[in-house]
């Protein structure tokens, strides 16, 4: 009989957990809504600047790999900050995006492509968005999401902005982990204020 | 709150024991070494498969649900079971979280942990585990 009492006071904690990790992710819904318009805009601004893409990209009415590229760069420029809140939001939106494509104008090749990578990117996401409080949780989900980014840019191309790739080696345990860049200079999502400036570019996507 | 006990008792949710092991199963799809299966089996494939291990407590509510719920969320997260119906990205990307969920000391739940004194891994399984899913994910990542 005490261990059913035991068992019993367990299960009510567990129940409890439960319910607390649901309220954080209605939170981060509801700040998903302002990031939601700040992308809008910026879209706006960045999309009269595509000028040439590479032969690869499909037109950004029909599929978005602007704001799938816009989405990923929040995100990483969200943990270079060490801010899980804004990465969390930031995760959030790319999960918002992925639900709303229409794959109608793409190729068959390019179909495949993005059903095998969108699966993957998708739940890194979604995690990324559970997880506002676990910042290094968020990165080792991050690792991977990077990779499915730079696949996914390799794809559809750079959404007609240059990208750059970058790597340190110290990131991901000393194991090192790639992550993809707008800007030339190295600021470090994996260890943030750590260690703001360890890595370096590896390739440039024109 | 005896009554209640009583009462909730009758209410048991369907259980999750398909008694199959699938050719899409973990360890069908790769060269599993006996000792990293054994601590998957032991620790994790009772949330993470189609075939739980029911243990005595599992016939007490709430816990059947809690279980169930585990369960439920276990599987749709990491279904050894079903790993070779995954694409090979996400095969990796599995790979890799089950090292940094055991090395983050996130998996198995604490709650699990409790009430199974195996699942509550030393140094060295953790490490086994660890090692051989980063080898295998990275052995994945260079052949394409
Ligand atoms: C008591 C049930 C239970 C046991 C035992 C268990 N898990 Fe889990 N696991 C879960 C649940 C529930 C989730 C989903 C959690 C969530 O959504 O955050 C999960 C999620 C995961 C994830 C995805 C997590 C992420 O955030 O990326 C991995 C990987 C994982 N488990 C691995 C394992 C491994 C490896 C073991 C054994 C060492 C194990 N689990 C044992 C219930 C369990
Ligand atoms: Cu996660």
């Amino acid at each position: 009989m005490k261990n059913i009492i035991i068992g019993f006071a367990i299960a009510a904690t567990t129940l409890a957990a439960c319910n607390n990790s649901n309220n954080d992710t209605a939170n981060a819904k509801q700040t998903d809504i302002k990031n939601d318009t700040a992308l809008a805009t910026q879209q706006q601004v960045t999309k009269d600047t595509a000028g040439t893409q590479s032969t690869t990209a499909t037109s950004e009415a029909t599929f978005p790999v602007k704001e799938i590229i816009t989405g990923y760069l929040q995100l990483k420029n969200a943990l270079a900050k060490d801010n899980g809140q804004d990465a969390a939001s930031a995760g959030n939106a790319i999960v918002a995006t992925l639900a709303k494509v229409d794959m109608k104008g793409l190729s068959d090749v390019q179909m495949k492509s993005y059903m095998n990578i969108a699966d993957d990117l998708k739940e890194h996401a979604e995690h990324i968005g559970a997880n506002a409080g676990k910042i290094e949780h968020q990165r080792e989900h991050f690792i991977m999401l990077s990779k499915d980014m730079a696949d996914f840019v390799k794809t559809f191309g750079n959404g007609g902005q240059t990208l750059y790739k970058d790597f340190c080696p110290m990131a991901n345990d000393g194991k090192g982990a790639t992550w993809i860049s707008e800007v030339k200079e190295i600021k470090n999502p994996y260890l943030g204020s750590k260690m703001p400036d360890c890595g370096s570019v590896k390739e440039t996507i024109k | 709150m005896l009554i209640i006990f009583i009462v909730i008792q009758f209410i048991q949710p369907v259980r999750n024991k398909s008694g199959q092991v699938l050719s899409t199963d973990f360890g069908k799809v790769y060269a599993v070494p006996g000792n990293v299966q054994a601590v998957l089996q032991n620790a994790c494939y009772d949330c993470h498969s189609n075939n739980t291990m029911y243990p005595w407590y599992a016939n007490i509510q709430p816990m059947a649900w809690v279980m169930a719920r585990h369960i439920k969320n276990g599987k749709d997260k990491l279904n050894f079971s079903d790993f070779g119906s995954y694409t090979g990205r996400r095969q990796i990307s599995k790979l890799k979280g089950i090292a940094n969920q055991v090395k983050d000391d996130e998996m198995p739940i604490s709650s699990y942990k409790l009430m199974h004194k195996n699942a509550n891994l030393t140094t060295e399984e953790k490490s086994l585990i660890m090692d051989w899913m980063n080898k295998t994910a990275d052995s994945l990542s260079t052949e394409n």
